[in-house]
């Protein structure tokens, strides 16, 4: 996943760099007072280059797929939650004697 | 519900705790979200936290929720003067709250004064008569008393105006297998399935019922609900596989006089058991031949 994300960085730099010599060459068209037909061909296969190399990183640089079956080893449902609603305290475990350090000490 | 990745989980952050690891906040915000029933650990890890003032400040206003549910667990360990004091700080901090009110009446209720909590619950009410919480209380109430009579009509009223409550039907439905009333049962793990298709456990209850009903019809289709119980586990689920080798004996041995006219699925006692023999064998390999005895009664049987 590092080598997606480097590869992706370096696809966008790529891109900025395209961006950057176009302009350049718009200045240098002015200049020389030429019409702007379309950008040259060495910017084209940049913006290739970049394009290619964005995808298969943003492909590649997935996250973890998470499980969507409801009876897969992790999602499976085990116990169902205990009523807190309907919690009575008239159980057995009133025997116990509780610790003598329970305390709230404020 | 709780899947098995929270357990795994949870297990995990409480033998973390258990073991001095620290992330008791953690632990506890996790019991409090799957809302599972671990009242001694609670108990002892929250009072860590209310004890120790630079932990306390550091929770902010989440404190009051921890004072909550060291109270409510103090109350189920029966350490009642824990709780009176958690009550009495949450006091000072919300003095007109309907919240401290139902903890009050809660404590009443552990301290054994039922007259009183029934008071404190009706005045609650009084102010508030469509509050659920203080409703399932009144509930808890009848039921602690022993008095199941009573608190299968309260539900019953409750349940007219909040239909939708699944842990409620769920409490009426266990009310009912406790006192041994199974159509009633069966009707309400019914409404149970209807609102929750997908959980598994309520199918393999609704199957457990219909297979304690008996009759022919309520054990075809307590077999029909086992193997949905299986294929909502993905085969996982041991009680179910068993509930089928039982029901197609049980249906063997009522229709062993009648002409077998249609077998509708010979196979599937044959493919539960395999499944079965293969469980016991990769989990409690010692106990295969148990297993192997055991079902060749029931084969034997029918």
């Amino acid at each position: 996943m590092g080598l997606g994300f480097l590869i992706g960085a370096f696809g966008v730099l790529i891109l900025a760099h395209a961006a950057f010599s176009t302009i350049q060459y718009r200045g240098l068209l002015k200049i020389l007072e030429e019409e702007f037909s379309g950008p040259p061909v060495n910017v084209i296969v940049e913006l290739l280059l970049a394009l290619s190399f964005c995808m298969w990183a943003a492909l590649t640089a997935a996250g973890k797929f998470l499980s969507v079956h409801h009876h897969s080893e992790e999602n499976r449902i085990v116990s169902l939650p205990a009523n807190m609603d309907f919690l009575i305290f008239n159980h057995r475990g009133k025997v116990f004697s509780p610790g003598t350090d329970m305390r709230l000490k404020h | 519900m709780v899947t098995k990745t929270e357990e795994t989980q949870l297990n995990r952050l409480e033998g973390q705790v258990e073991n001095g690891g620290g992330g008791a906040w953690d632990y506890l915000c996790f019991v409090r979200k799957l809302k599972v029933r671990r009242s001694d650990k609670v108990l002892k890890y929250g009072l860590s936290i209310l004890n120790d003032p630079k932990k306390r400040s550091s929770l902010g206003p989440e404190e009051w929720t921890l004072y909550e549910q060291v109270a409510i667990a103090a109350m189920d360990c029966q350490c009642l003067d824990v709780a009176k004091d958690c009550i009495n700080v949450l006091q000072k901090r919300f003095p007109e709250s309907k919240r401290v009110g139902r903890l009050e009446g809660m404590l009443l209720e552990a301290k054994g004064s039922w007259t009183e909590a029934e008071k404190a619950y009706l005045s609650l009410l009084e102010d508030n008569p469509l509050d659920q919480v203080i409703h399932k209380r009144r509930v808890a109430l009848a039921k602690a008393q022993g008095n199941m009579s009573e608190a299968i009509e309260f539900i019953n009223k409750y349940l007219e105006i909040f239909m939708a409550d699944s842990d409620t039907w769920r409490e009426l439905a266990e009310i009912y297998v406790s006192l041994q009333m199974y159509k009633q049962a069966a009707f309400c793990y019914e409404e149970l399935i209807l609102a929750q298709p997908t959980v598994p456990l309520y199918h393999l209850a609704y199957a457990d019922v219909l297979y304690t009903l008996g009759g022919l019809e309520n054990l075809q289709a307590a077999k029909k609900y086992y193997s949905s119980a299986i294929e909502l586990t993905g085969g996982k689920n041991t009680r179910a596989l068993f509930g089928i080798c039982l029901c197609t004996s049980a249906i063997a041995q009522l229709t062993k006089g009648r002409n077998k006219e249609e077998k509708d699925s010979p196979d599937l006692q044959s493919l539960a058991t395999a499944a079965l023999e293969k469980d016991y064998k990769q989990r409690a390999s010692d106990k295969v031949s148990v297993l192997g005895s055991a079902l060749k009664s029931l084969k034997v049987s029918s």
